[in-house]
């Protein structure tokens, strides 16, 4: 995994400490359009951190500020407030947005150019003349079409190429608008196994999606976004535990008096359900087979994200 | 730079459209000379009599006066239009604005237009040169005594001198139009609308100045239209003037005109980069 590292300055001393940079870092950035009564608010004063080797899920409801967000951290939209920083540097620096690969709007290509013209006026657009478009395009599966207009492309093969140009400068941030758009079933394993590559080579992935199993299955960490307002950023993990375990054991009245000092406990369908935590599960455990009861099954109840996304942007759908 | 250069190149040359407005000159000035070729040998013109020298030069340097007429400025401004205001139609600018500065990028635009088209119009005068000295050959009118290989690339290269700052202009003005409305279409019709008005200027001059006699002759040197004229009167030789009322007229020396468009087109320029360097890219 690669990390970048700065040497912090504080104002008394040059002090021996170093700060882990993220890949993409949004501090505070709003943006408004328009401007009086008629100015309308697309995101608030939303603050995350994508590091590097993860794949960061963005979520939210249509018109949550998504794609406006997605457009300030690439510098096509310039926010009215706040601050965007890729690999350290300020987003208006040229240099940090070579080193950042994207795909935004997955059929903005050049219609009149087949795919393999398109990497080629891209990769000569970015200097790199050489890059290696054939093997890119072997990658996403395009190599036998590349030579077609982009006219002619299905919406999959826009998404494939889109997600070739995004890999053609070996970025070390990777900013993906729905990748899984018009992808079959085989298309988005192979998406998902490329993105998970990706990460696996050190390289942050910032993605935005509104299939959430997939979102489930392939991110480290999430950002759940509504009314254009950061409503929760945290590791995966951590969102889809339940605050109980779901026991089975016997006796159930003697694993009841051995839990109910220290964890609220209730009877429910086909066990216990107790107020602990995940990390609690081994403490739980041991209590039990202090008393004597036996275990057969000890669970952390668990949520889905499309439950938790639901819930959470409730007020963005009503 | 250069990539970023040759990638507008290759963008252009997969739009038959718009590739076909920059080799149209040379098409043109081919189906010219062969025209002109069957026409000599089948005798079909009736014995022409051969021109002096100074015509002969003159006219074999015809083509660069495509860029000082209105019609060539219109398809030179169409070029143009779609050039820049392209990419807002085909929604790439998403896909090219990461990868390089936005100066650049534009940059890249104006060079290549330019280059493109002063290669276009230099291939169509390297033809109609050629094509006037094969004239002999199928019995056409002989070159002219006196015709030398040093004052036809004089007269070449003066020919070709004066058509840049046009060129220039209108390929700049054009752009300013692409960024601020986003549209291939409204490009091309407000700069075939600006190029208009050009030929208006006079008659608008000398109606306005009956209302504004102090006013008219400093907007005539202030605004571009009269220099454009102006300098496209002194690529034939001398400037023009234009009349507005009794003992007043509008007149410029070759080089104030010069200068004053070449501002406009720096203003153009240095306008067209602000505004596309604050644009959102939705």
């Amino acid at each position: 995994m690669r990390i970048s590292h700065l040497p912090v300055v504080f104002e008394q001393g040059t002090v021996n400490m170093e700060e882990t940079v993220g890949a993409l870092e949004l501090r505070s950035v709003s943006k408004i359009y328009g401007r009086g009564p008629k100015a309308r608010t697309a995101v608030s004063d939303v603050t995350l951190s994508v590091r590097h080797g993860e794949v960061y899920g963005f979520l939210g409801p249509n018109g949550a500020g998504k794609s406006t967000t997605i457009r300030m951290a690439l510098g096509l939209i310039r926010p009215s407030g706040g601050e965007v920083r890729l690999l350290g540097r300020a987003v208006s620096d040229p240099g940090a947005l070579r080193r950042v690969g994207s795909l935004v709007d997955g059929g903005a290509f050049y219609p009149f150019l087949s795919g393999r013209d398109n990497l080629r006026v891209l990769a000569r657009t970015q200097g790199h003349a050489g890059a290696a478009i054939g093997s890119l395009l072997e990658r996403v599966d395009l190599a036998g079409d590349a030579d077609r207009k982009v006219k002619d492309y299905s919406l999959g093969m826009k998404q494939r190429l889109g997600v070739a140009a995004a890999l053609l400068n070996d970025p070390e941030l990777v900013i993906l608008d729905e990748p899984a758009n018009g992808l079959d079933v085989a298309g988005i394993q192979d998406m998902r196994a490329l993105i998970r590559g990706l990460a696996a080579d050190g390289k942050a992935v910032f993605l935005s999606s509104h299939l959430l199993h997939e979102v489930e299955l392939l991110c480290d960490r999430v950002a759940i976004v509504a009314k254009g307002q950061l409503l929760q950023e945290a590791a995966v993990r951590d969102l889809l535990e339940g605050d109980a375990l779901h026991i089975e054991a016997e006796p159930v009245e003697a694993a009841i008096a051995a839990l109910a000092a220290r964890w609220p406990v209730e009877r429910v369908a086909g066990g216990l359900r107790v107020e602990a935590r995940r990390a609690n599960a081994p403490d739980v455990a041991r209590h039990l087979h202090a008393a004597g009861v036996d275990i057969y099954r000890l669970a952390p109840y668990e949520h889905s994200l499309e439950t938790i996304f639901l819930t959470m942007t409730k007020d963005g759908h009503d | 730079m250069i990539d970023a250069m040759t990638a507008e190149a290759l963008k252009l040359r997969g739009h038959r459209a718009t590739w076909l407005m920059v080799l149209i000159y040379p098409i043109v000035f081919l189906l010219f000379v062969l025209v002109q070729l069957v026409t000599d040998m089948t005798g079909t013109a009736g014995g022409a009599q051969a021109p002096t020298a100074a015509l002969w030069i003159e006219q074999s340097h015809l083509v660069w006066g495509a860029p000082l007429s209105s019609g060539g400025r219109f398809l030179i401004a169409g070029f143009a239009a779609v050039v820049f205001a392209g990419e807002y139609g085909w929604n790439t600018w998403k896909l090219v604005i990461p990868a390089r500065a936005r100066w650049q990028l534009l940059a890249a635009k104006w060079i290549a237009t330019i280059i493109l088209l002063l290669a276009a119009f230099a291939a169509a005068d390297l033809l109609g040169l050629l094509g006037s000295v094969l004239r002999p050959l199928a019995g056409g009118p002989a070159i002219p005594a006196g015709v030398s290989l040093s004052d036809v690339a004089q007269a070449h290269a003066a020919a070709a001198a004066h058509a840049v700052l046009p060129i220039l202009y209108t390929v700049v003005l054009a752009g300013l139009l692409a960024v601020l409305t986003s549209s291939i279409l409204a490009t091309a019709g407000l700069s075939v609308a600006t190029i208009l008005l050009e030929q208006l200027f006079p008659s608008i001059a000398f109606f306005a100045y009956g209302y504004a006699p102090a006013l008219t002759p400093a907007l005539a040197q202030l605004l571009p239209f009269y220099h454009v004229t102006n300098l496209v009167a002194w690529a034939g030789g001398s400037g023009a003037t234009i009349p507005l009322g009794a003992n007043a007229t509008i007149a410029a020396p070759q080089i104030v005109s010069l200068a004053a468009l070449l501002g406009w087109t720096a203003a153009c320029g240095a306008l067209t980069i602000y505004r596309f360097g604050r644009q959102d890219l939705n």
